[in-house]
């Protein structure tokens, strides 16, 4: 079964910009799909800082990151699954 | 005030300071400060007021408040007028600002009738009503708001629930009533009864309104190689630069961006403990009762509205100004107070040995300007300043527990957590309703790991807190030598 990674930095000019949110929402996802989903925190994503909160999902690197964008970027993913 | 939500408002807020923080502190202020609103808000970027022109000219007004100056009074001068006039700056006049572009102008009638009214046959709230302001127009129950009195008797007794009451999030945050509307509608704040508790700052969906900032002065200071400064770290500091970020590295990582030393505000505490227990022991003797000082907000609260009590407050200053004066008494260096509070910064205009006062968002701000990422920072400089008395005085309880460690178990001690609490808990004291020794007084719920600038939940702060208390060296403050 392939599962969805999702890395959110927590380096400090994304945790200003509320990557602690990020992460409390996505355990609550993660909750729902269980081992579907596989959650990890970064220090800094290739120096994007000034487009912070930034988030990679499999690979790919998401920037100004919000609630509703990630939760609808996991989801499609989940969907095809 | 628990989780602080990092909304838009907060996330331009941040963007701003961050880049007048890097301005200032790479040289480029002068030229750059006008430029600010257009690089955060770009003409194709996400809007949320009516057009980047005015999502830029807001920003161009919390500039100007990031300078020390009050928007209101400074409208026809633009952010690098003000900065010209470096040492003018009025934020010790009021700390707390309306930004009058920014407020919405909410309506302000308070009891509406919604179209759940079915203009029923027993009309209760016509006939509620004391001053006949209620009429039925065209099916529906009407309020004349020209007559009506805000004493909500028809939202109370209308059976469907239809008449709703309208309350500004700011007033409706505020405890002291201090928040009222000018002649445009605009939000308000009468001076006279405000104490500075920041909680309208945090209520008002619009972000109208808004702290002054040192961040500005701090910068400058920063770069500047004559002034040396010292940075004094609010109890509830732990956990506040992210979860996993020790203590030990904050440390190190504030003096890696040029700060010269960095203290608990703990051992303040400690001394405060001291004085304000030896106060303690003299009012019990003389069968009196003592009122907590180290909130200023709760102090404000009964100078303005109990100033009977204010013989009651105890004479000793707050664990802020105690360590500032300490480290004034031994160096020449410049003080910053880092903490989760913005009435620290009315208080400190008070005291000289108090330079600048910062919240943690604002420092933040500044380490994020200064290119460093403290979850990649691994070096470690050791924190031993405040005995675990000192640190417990980050939650509400915290420093009444540890009146009664020093004083014994036989004092009557309330609390009051949070301004509604203690407003009702200063009545009861007028009235003579309680019985006490000993009250202290927190304006924010939970404490300072409440307090409107924190960065964290308050229970996760305070179990950061508890962990770090507990690693302390000397567990009580009369153990602690460095109170000499």
């Amino acid at each position: 079964m392939s599962n969805i990674k999702v890395e959110i930095c927590i380096g400090t000019p994304c945790y200003l910009m509320g990557a602690r949110e990020l992460i409390d929402e996505m355990q609550k996802i993660k909750k729902e799909y269980k081992d579907k989903i596989e959650l990890k925190s970064l220090h800094c994503i290739e120096e994007r800082c000034e487009k912070a909160p930034i988030v990679k999902v499999n690979g790919e690197i998401y920037e100004e990151v919000t609630y509703d964008k990630l939760q609808k970027v996991v989801k499609e993913k989940l969907a095809r699954l | 005030m628990a989780a602080n939500t990092v909304s838009e408002i907060v996330k331009i807020k941040r963007k701003i300071y961050i880049e007048l923080a890097k301005q200032v502190l790479n040289n480029k202020i002068d030229e750059r400060i006008d430029k600010i609103p257009n690089k955060i808000a770009k003409e194709d970027g996400d809007r949320y007021r009516c057009c980047v022109h005015k999502e830029r000219a807001i920003m161009g007004e919390r500039i100007k408040l990031a300078l020390g100056f009050d928007p209101q009074s400074h409208k026809d001068e633009t952010p690098a007028d003000l900065l010209k006039r470096e040492g003018e700056e009025d934020c010790c006049s009021n700390i707390v600002n309306v930004i009058e572009l920014a407020c919405d102008s909410c309506p302000i009638d308070k009891y509406t009738v919604t179209d759940s009214c079915r203009n029923c046959v027993a009309h209760k709230c016509v006939n509620v009503c004391p001053v006949d302001a209620i009429v039925t127009i065209q099916n529906k129950a009407f309020i004349d708001q020209k007559k009506c009195i805000e004493c909500g008797r028809c939202s109370q007794v209308c059976p469907y629930g239809a008449i709703h009451e309208n309350i500004r999030p700011c007033v409706r945050a505020c405890s002291v009533d201090a928040l009222t509307s000018n002649s445009e509608r605009k939000a308000k704040i009468d001076y006279s009864k405000c104490v500075d508790c920041g909680s309208c700052i945090q209520a008002c969906p619009f972000g109208a309104i808004s702290d002054s900032t040192d961040l500005v002065n701090v910068c400058r200071t920063i770069i500047d190689q004559d002034k040396k400064m010292t940075v004094l770290l609010a109890p509830s500091f732990v956990g506040q630069f992210g979860a996993k970020i020790q203590p030990e590295v904050i440390k190190s990582a504030l003096k890696e961006i040029d700060f010269d030393d960095v203290v608990e505000v703990g051992l303040g505490a400690d001394m405060v403990a001291l004085e304000e227990g030896d106060e303690l022991k003299e009012k019990i003797a003389e069968d009196d009762f003592l009122l907590s000082s180290c909130c200023p907000s709760f102090k404000k609260t009964i100078d303005k509205h109990f100033p009977i009590l204010n013989q009651k407050v105890s004479k000793t200053v707050s664990p802020m100004v105690k360590i500032a004066q300490k480290i004034k008494e031994t160096t020449d260096h410049k003080t910053v107070f880092i903490g989760p509070c913005v009435s620290k910064k009315a208080e400190s205009c008070n005291y000289s040995s108090v330079d600048y006062v910062l919240t943690f968002e604002e420092l933040l701000c500044i380490i994020v300007a200064s290119n460093m990422n403290l979850a990649n920072y691994e070096q470690k400089e050791k924190m031993n300043d405040s005995s675990a008395h000192g640190r417990q005085f980050a939650y509400s309880g915290g420093l009444s527990a540890v009146m009664l460690d020093l004083l014994g178990d036989k004092i009557d001690v309330i609390k009051g957590d949070g301004l509604d609490q203690c407003m009702d808990l200063l009545e009861k004291i007028m009235e003579d309703e309680i019985k006490l020794d000993f009250m202290e007084g927190m304006a924010c719920q939970g404490g300072c790991a409440g307090g409107p600038a924190n960065l964290n939940k308050t229970q996760v702060t305070k179990k950061l807190v508890e962990i770090f208390a507990k690693k302390a060296e000397n567990k009580k403050a009369d153990q602690n030598e460095k109170t000499a």
